[in-house]
């Protein structure tokens, strides 16, 4: 019987995409910075849009809740400003020398993951200050 | 819809549908991050050995897909929740049980952005240059996932759609 290593090795047809250097490095670019991106459109708070819930109303950018319409919701809008940021520098990447892009450090789409999670702790303070009272 | 059925249940039942896509995402992702930590030299005997012998690289496209199924389908649900479930949680005084939710929220989309680059290095497992990250990718995801289940079950037990 084949072992787990031989069996994930042994990718019968791999995609074109898969094949592609291009993509390699924008998936790279994309992935490892995509972490970052989300906590600094968080922290300095650029959402792409705002959504009030209780009215059905989406605005572009940011918002704040209005008096009688309920809350604001920015998640949705910090997802999207994450996602066309990673994008943009995943295509400004794809211009960028080969000898340049194979230099970055693979080991930080896991390790970047890591290092936002106290930020992100942090960054729930309100929730855990008045949970503490 | 709501003629079918009455609003509680038209949720209810996209909630359901969200916990199935991550049922699913959570079995992946698992057989996956223990085929990486704990690699089987030989599937024989034992469910846990079989359990880990998986043929791993195959799990990758469906994960992805499951991945931002479950995201779209909770990004749906997270509107009604907004209103509905927070708003009495924060009036009950339940602030962890929401907070973790917004820690939930952040994962989802942190875990969202890592798929281009799990998904090429799975697809590219025969190259034993990107064995490191794509083990690191997988567990952290396989992490974020049971993160992002066991908060999902917990807040649904507080206060579910139906509450």
């Amino acid at each position: 019987m084949s072992t787990t290593t031989t069996a994930s090795r042994s990718v019968q047809s791999q995609p074109a995409l898969a094949a592609s250097a291009k993509f390699k490095t924008f998936a790279t670019v994309f992935s490892i910075t995509g972490p970052v991106v989300y906590c600094l459109t968080q922290y300095f708070n650029y959402p792409l849009c705002t959504y009030h819930p209780a009215t059905g109303r989406l605005v572009w950018g940011y918002e704040a809740a209005r008096s009688g319409e309920g809350p604001n919701m920015l998640w949705y809008g910090w997802s999207a400003t994450t996602i066309l940021i990673a994008a943009a520098l995943g295509i400004v990447a794809l211009m960028l020398p080969e000898s340049v892009t194979r230099k970055l450090p693979l080991s930080l789409i896991w390790v970047f993951p890591i290092l936002t999670i106290p930020y992100i702790v942090y960054s729930l303070m309100p929730w855990w200050t008045l949970a503490a009272k | 819809m709501f003629g079918l059925v009455s609003t509680n249940t038209y949720w209810t039942l996209w909630m359901f549908v969200h916990l199935i896509l991550a049922i699913g995402l959570l079995g992946a992702l698992t057989h996956q991050a223990m085929a990486v930590a704990l690699p089987a030299r030989q599937a024989t005997s034992g469910i846990v050995t079989r359990f880990r012998a998986v043929p791993a690289a195959g799990y990758a496209t469906a994960v992805c897909v499951l991945w931002v199924l479950t995201f779209i389908v909770g990004s749906l649900i997270y509107t009604k929740y907004r209103i509905y479930i927070r708003i009495p949680l924060e009036q009950a005084g339940y602030y962890k049980t929401g907070g973790f939710f917004d820690f939930k929220e952040h994962i989802a989309t942190i875990g969202l952005v890592l798929l281009p680059g799990y998904w090429y290095f799975w697809k590219n497992a025969q190259n034993p240059e990107y064995d490191n990250a794509r083990k690191g990718v997988t567990l952290v995801l396989a992490v974020m996932c049971w993160f992002l289940f066991i908060v999902g079950h917990v807040l649904n037990n507080a206060r579910g759609f139906a509450s």
